[in-house]
């Protein structure tokens, strides 16, 4: 067999001498590979292997390093490393030489991210943090076995050094830098414990516990940090004192702290770019050096995520084209999906080019690295970014650039063999260098295509044979014939034809072995008779360009944030005044309903209410006559656009978690929400624990990224819940009601002890620093009336009970949420303070809502309860105006009616003094409808938030012809480039 | 709007009086009491008649007698001893047809106990939705006294679920409150995400229809004299009048795939169909029509399917089948507790453009007629069930009150748990008020 097949040229005359050179490697290859590695403190076993190890690679086309190129050079190995790269250069006399005719030689590939040779997690004993997810005593080098197989998949896509870690647990232990040959671990680490790795989604290997949705586990990783950071002045307090209580030993921590004081580096896997902000967010609030293995989608955004300045390990795993084979299946994909599966392969250079540092990475893409690699630089990225992003660049970052990522004099020999440039097209890597040990990748394989010529045989000798895979033909003397069958691989060609139209006579089958470039076999004619043959090539097969075609043009899509269906080119435009004008104004403050008024907005701001407002010149005018005006309307209750679980289910009480810390803003209901009136609404967590999370007071600024969302001065608020889903668990407390009352008491408790704790501290500093903890705070803040409760209850007997609780520890509760029963203790409510958020109609699914009725905001309301609707259901939050409606078929006003869906849920949610009604000094938050608000024949027209037009029904109408337009285009290219 | 003479600030009524009033009369009830039957002729006179059918009547009179409309018109003569009701401004519709709903088979969702809708195994054409229809469900008064004057139970959960029947919303008895037995044969459709399953399910279908022709053969040669004795099959009987083309089949179906599918075996089943979905109707709107496919829309208030189909794709399905052409109605969201509000339904459409005729037509006279019981209900016109109410203005607007309502002339008790729990508690609140 031979080493390198003559793809590359066609069929020249020195065929033979190239065979016999090949023929030496060959030998030579047997060798090289019973070389084994071992430690070198093993004691050798039988005999001592001592074949010389010294290669010198002549006639190569030597890529040193990103943009550094020899044409024609030579490379010298010893040992397994680099001992000379250049042109010209004298070959040692002790070195065989490999002739690589031409062909190319790469700096092997360094991979940050990759979990090579690492096992499934054990149970583990020891000094380790409570949470089984919390592991960074983890060393991945005391658990690291070589795996062949693993190694032979990532050579074959050009690696020779990986960064390999668990990928279990939310903090996964230590990294381990390690080289892709076949010895033993211990010569196979490189270095060690120099990267910490993270990620964000807790492992089930692991536990199924506490965190069980996204914000628990960014909680639990918060507190982590937190303990970490107690545990080291716990233990410095002791050892200055060791009369106090002596703290925990804790592996865990220990490693955690140590990390954040050397500035390891933090390699954090994420999802998605929203991920990813929340990653860079964790990492500015506990200034930690973090490095984040991307996920694809950073170029959605783009500008935010270059902000954030962190160097990017980026997976080359792109997505496979959605099925639209029919036009049922076409009519699922969403505008999301087909944009994401066209982008993604743009996404590595508009990440290049942000200014970040960008490593690339195999991670997740399942064999098809150089593909997508190739893919890659089609779609703009420049190769010797790529190079240096897989070279140069990550074994800075891993800190073993003074021995890989170059060809140069003293680095490790590893490095890639390939036919052609590797950036340009499947061409292929030939071989790929460890260390100084070569693995072939793909091995040479003699084809039986082309053409040749039958030189014994009988009646045979003479004819012309041409193979070309599947097909041939056979010619004599000018005639030809297609053989009937062809059936041919590296070893062996069987053929069967008829003879008659060549001058032969019935049915022939030929067999015979593939040698180098000839064919050896037997035949049979139709009468039965036997003959032996024989064939020389006399020409290669075509080399047919097997490079995939792409004769399309690149398809310009536009600019949508976010990347999916009513994404928004910009942020709509503030203009610096706006004059409404001749609307029926409902302004839901003292001054009422106003008939033929106007309105006036400047930046943003609601500055004039009234009859014949004079507007600045160049006002952009609105005209409303017939329509009316009303505030943005206002959800107090929905749980949209929240990532990994709206309920934290680990546990009973989860105070600590945020849903401010999994906010997204990428969710078509956002655009819905805005087309239904709703400019603000609550985020909550959801009802499955008596204490639940904190929540997100949230503008639909559609487009806007989460942060930019959220009303930052709305009252802070906790969610609590009572009553059916907070006891269906029979595994956990509370089982009844009446635990749930004991746990909410027990937990407020332990707040006012922790605030006790702090107190002493602050006044006396002395003594065993308390540790802080983020669930009891966010408690402590409802206690001292910081932080609004906002409690699920059904039933009127759980939220007296939960009234009187809070009253017993001195605070309000800020509002019962569904409160169904609350019409039967109105007065009680009143008496407390609670506000009061209602659903119209909703009863009977359940035992606790039998007793829902439609007059519970009449009466909640005439009682003096701060009444609101909510909707608690995203749809039905599209049209809060109908629920208003529902509420006057039981005898409410028209301007409470409103009130239930503006100003009350603004007072309940602490943003009164900014929305809620249409006053000078608030927020120009307004909708524009086509008739009455509160009839069912009415929708909005136009949406404001911020005295920017989000929604408009008659451009809705021009992006709904966008959308369509755009999928189509995409789902186009996905049928011609499946031709 | 204007139509209705209401203006944007007088929208509620002084409707509330008069059901309190009631309500006082028979303090001590805290149940909706079924109404006896009509004992004598009765004249709603002076109000606007909207018989759906016969255009808009200002000024009209409607005569019923014997639970019949005996005439509607500006000239109605009217017999001595006939009870008048003064309806001046005020409004007359035929009662609301909710076609397609759990009212009476399902009390609280999560209580199993207390609900009776879904039969053991997939082929359950002889279930019979109205001998388990609950007269004391607290639901049935809530759609009562809001106009919903027809319901129709519905069994679910299988391939053959069982066949609704139309029933009245107030009685002592299903038996009293039927208004027409067994109406069809519920189908629903399979879902076909899963491809082997749907095979299965497919199927199981395809074979019970199979069966049944069987058991038809066998069972006529039987009667025709032939002497091989065939044992009755409950199961293979209750689906002789759907073989017959005497009972339409009721075929419930999710998305595009479902309708393509269900609409070609039923052509080739040569079945009576009504295709009751929503989601991608509208789609093959033009197929519908062409091929006389009646429609009953499973709600109207929803969010699109897709994330790319617009915000209002939901509520434009009934817009696309009247503009195609397609004979349709709207029934609510199958909730019991939410079957009082079915206007809405056809309300929300006409905020997205369906003509507000059609969305009135779509809850009474159009459903009337696909659930075959249009010469009984849904319009007003002699002949036909004094099956209507009074109302304050337009009856599909949310804010408009229902004065009274009368199922076949029994002028109905206006309260329901709703109202008798308002009544109590604000009671309490008053209490608390003296005692201050």
């Amino acid at each position: 067999m031979s080493i390198f097949s003559a793809s590359k040229n066609t069929f020249t005359h020195n065929i033979q001498i190239k065979m016999i050179r090949q023929l030496i490697f060959t030998l030579f290859l047997v060798l090289i590979f019973s070389w084994d590695i071992h430690a070198q403190t093993e004691r050798a076993i039988g005999l001592r292997e001592n074949t010389p190890a010294v290669f010198a690679f002549t006639n190569a086309d030597i890529v040193t390093g990103p943009g550094r190129v020899i044409r024609g050079g030579e490379v010298i190995v010893r040992n397994g490393t680099i001992e000379a790269a250049g042109s010209g250069l004298d070959i040692p006399s002790d070195a065989s030489v490999i002739d690589l005719d031409g062909r190319m030689v790469y700096p092997g590939f360094i991979d940050i991210m990759s979990h090579y040779g690492m096992p499934e997690p054990e149970e583990e004993e020891g000094l380790h943090y409570w949470n089984p997810q919390v592991r960074a005593h983890y060393r991945s080098a005391e658990f690291f076995r070589p795996d062949e197989e693993q190694a032979a998949d990532l050579r074959s896509q050009g690696f020779v050094v990986v960064n390999t870690a668990s990928c279990n647990g939310l903090f996964r232990g230590t990294g381990s830098i390690v080289s892709l040959g076949d010895g033993d671990a211990a010569r196979m680490i490189i270095r060690q414990d120099i990267v910490q790795h993270m990620g964000f989604r807790p492992s089930e290997k692991l536990g199924k516990g506490y965190p069980a949705s996204g914000m628990g586990a960014i909680a639990l990783i918060r507190q982590s940090l937190l303990d970490a950071g107690w545990y080291v002045a716990a233990h410095s307090a002791f050892d200055a004192n060791p009369a106090l209580d002596r703290p925990e030993t804790n592996k865990t921590l220990d490693a955690i702290a140590g990390a954040r004081k050397s500035m390891t580096p933090f390699i954090v896997e994420v999802e998605n770019e929203n991920w990813f902000l929340r990653a860079a967010a964790i990492a500015g609030e506990f200034d930690l050096n973090m490095w984040i293995v991307g996920s694809g989608h950073e170029y959605r955004r783009l500008e935010a995520i270059a902000q954030t300045g962190m160097p990017v390990i980026l997976p080359l795993a792109f997505p496979e084209a959605p099925d639209v084979t029919t036009p049922e299946k076409s009519i699922n994909v969403s505008l999301e999906t087909l944009r994401h599966w066209y982008l993604a392969p743009e996404n590595p250079s508009r990440l290049a080019d942000s200014g970040l540092m960008v490593a690339l990475s195999s991670y997740g893409s399942e064999g098809n690295f150089l593909k997508n690699l190739q893919a890659a630089v089609e779609r703009g990225l420049d190769k010797d970014k790529a190079l240096a992003a897989l070279t140069t660049i990550p074994a800075k970052m891993l800190g073993i650039d003074n021995r890989y990522g170059a060809i140069a004099e003293g680095n490790a020999a590893s490095f890639i063999i390939a036919d052609d440039d590797i950036f340009d097209g499947p061409s292929g890597i030939r071989e790929v260098w460890v260390d100084g040990k070569r693995y072939v990748i793909k091995a040479e394989q003699e084809k039986p295509c082309g053409t040749w010529q039958i030189s014994s045989g009988t009646d045979l000798d003479g004819a012309e044979l041409d193979l070309q895979g599947a097909s041939g033909k056979i010619s004599l003397e000018d005639q030809g014939t297609r053989l009937t069958w062809v059936k041919a691989n590296e070893q062996r060609v069987n053929i069967g034809f008829v003879g008659d139209s060549i001058g032969l006579e019935g049915f022939y089958n030929l067999s015979a072995n593939l040698s180098a470039d000839e064919l050896l076999g037997l035949g049979k004619k139709a009468t039965g008779d036997f003959f032996t043959w024989m064939a020389r090539r006399t020409g290669q097969a075509g080399t047919a360009d097997d490079r995939p075609q792409r004769p399309y043009s690149r398809l310009e899509l536009p600019r949508r944030y976010p990347s999916m269906e009513y994404g928004l080119a910009s942020p709509p435009e503030q203009p610096a005044h706006v004059i409404i004008r001749n609307a029926t104004i409902w302004t839901q403050g003292p001054a009422g309903i106003l008939e033929n008024a106007d309105m006036l907005i400047e930046q943003g701001q609601i500055t004039a209410v009234g009859h014949n407002i004079a507007a600045p010149r160049r006002s952009l005018e609105i005209d409303a006559s017939g329509m009316h005006v009303t505030p943005g309307l206002i959800d107090p209750h929905i749980h949209t656009s929240i990532t990994g679980g709206v309920n934290e289910t680990g546990d009973a009480i989860t105070a600590e978690t945020r849903i401010t810390d999994v906010l997204h803003g990428d969710n078509v209901w956002i655009y819905r929400l805005l087309a239904g009136g709703i400019t603000s609404a609550t985020l909550f967590h959801g009802s499955a624990n008596p204490i639940g999370g904190q929540n997100a007071v949230i503008k639909m600024r559609w487009g806007q990224l989460p942060d930019q969302l959220t009303i930052e001065d709305a009252a802070p608020g906790l969610k609590m819940a009572l009553g059916e889903n907070v006891k269906r668990l029979a595994s956990r407390y509370p089982g009844s009601r009446q635990g749930t009352e004991q746990i909410i008491r027990d937990a407020f408790q332990a707040a006012l002890e922790y605030n006790d704790a702090w107190s002493r501290w602050e006044k006396q500093s002395k003594g065993m620093p308390p540790r802080r903890d983020l669930q009891l705070e966010a408690i402590l803040e409802v206690i001292k009336g910081e932080r609004k409760a906002h409690v699920h209850a059904y039933r009127q007997d759980e939220m007296l009970m939960m009234m009187r609780l809070a009253e017993e520890f001195g605070f309000t509760v800020g509002s019962f949420e569904h409160t169904l029963e609350g019409y039967k203790i109105a007065d009680e409510l009143r008496e407390h303070g609670a506000g009061a958020v209602v659903w119209t109609d909703w009863s009977s699914f359940k035992v606790e809502a039998y007793d829902g009725i439609l007059y519970n905001a009449r009466l909640l309301n005439e009682a003096g309860v701060l009444t609101s609707l909510h909707s608690d259901n995203t749809q039905l939050s599209t049209r809060m105006n109908w629920e208003g409606a529902k509420t006057m078929m039981t005898g409410v006003s028209e301007t409470d009616a409103m009130n239930f869906i503006t100003l009350h849920p603004a007072k309940i949610m602490g943003i009164d003094h900014r929305v809620g009604s249409l006053e000078a000094g608030k927020d120009a938050d307004f909708v524009i409808w086509n008739g009455h608000p509160m009839s069912t024949f009415s929708i909005p027209e136009q949406t404001w938030v911020d005295g920017k037009k989000y929604f408009d029904r008659k451009e809705d109408r021009v992006l709904q012809t966008a959308v369509k337009k755009e999928r189509a285009l995409i789902i186009n290219r996905i049928h011609e480039e499946a031709q | 709007m204007n139509a209705y003479g209401t203006t944007t600030q007088h929208v509620f009524k002084a409707i509330f009086i008069f059901s309190l009033s009631i309500l006082l009369q028979s303090a001590g009830t805290f149940a909706q009491t079924p109404a006896p039957p009509q004992s004598g002729p009765v004249a709603i006179t002076g109000g606007t008649i909207h018989t759906v059918t016969q255009g808009v009547i200002p000024g009209g009179t409607v005569l019923f007698d014997d639970g019949k409309i005996i005439a509607v018109g500006q000239d109605v003569e009217i017999p001595g001893h006939t009870e008048i009701i003064e309806a001046d401004g005020r409004h007359v519709f035929p009662g609301f047809i909710h076609g397609r709903s759990t009212i009476g088979l399902m009390e609280i969702a999560r209580i199993r106990e207390s609900t009776d809708l879904q039969e053991v195994g997939q082929i359950n054409p002889n279930i019979r939705a109205r001998v388990a229809f609950h007269p004391a469900s607290e639901h049935l008064p809530v759609a009562a006294v809001h106009g919903v004057t027809t319901v129709v139970p519905t069994p679910r959960g299988s391939l053959i679920a069982g066949m609704p029947a139309a029933m009245m919303t107030d009685g002592w008895t299903w038996e009293q409150m039927t208004l027409r037995e067994e109406l069809a044969m519920v189908v629903e459709w399979p879902s076909m995400d899963d491809t082997d399953q749907y095979r299965e399910a497919f199927g199981s279908l395809k074979q019970a229809f199979d069966k049944a022709r069987r058991y038809k053969v066998a069972r006529s040669a039987q009667q025709q004299g032939n002497e091989q004795h065939h044992p009755y099959d409950s199961r293979w009987e209750a689906m002789d009048p759907v073989l017959e083309g005497e009972m339409p089949v009721f075929l419930s179906v999710g998305e595009l795939r479902q309708i393509q599918a269900a609409m070609a075996w039923a052509e080739k089943e040569k079945l009576k169909i009504v295709l009751v979905g929503n989601r991608d109707l509208g789609l093959v709107a033009d197929q519908l029509a062409e091929k006389n496919i009646p429609v009953m829309l499973s709600g109207v208030i929803a969010g699109p399917a897709r994330q790319w189909e617009g915000y209002d794709e939901g509520y434009k399905t009934p817009l696309l089948l009247h503009e195609a052409g397609v004979d349709f109605c709207i029934a609510g969201d199958m909730g019991a507790a939410s079957t009082y509000r079915i206007h809405h339904h056809a309300a929300s459409a006409v905020a997205f453009g369906l003509p507000e005729q059609q969305a009135l037509e779509a809850i009474t006279i159009n459903a009337a007629r696909i659930l075959g019981i249009d010469d009984l209900v849904g319009s007003i016109e002699p002949g036909k069930h004094a099956t209507l109410m009074i109302t304050d203005g337009n009856p599909i607007e949310l804010w408009t009150s229902k004065e009274q309502v009368f199922i076949k002339g029994r002028r109905i008790e206006m309260v329901d748990k709703h109202k008798r729990l308002y009544e109590q508690y604000h009671l309490k609140h008053q209490q608390k008020e003296k005692n201050k």
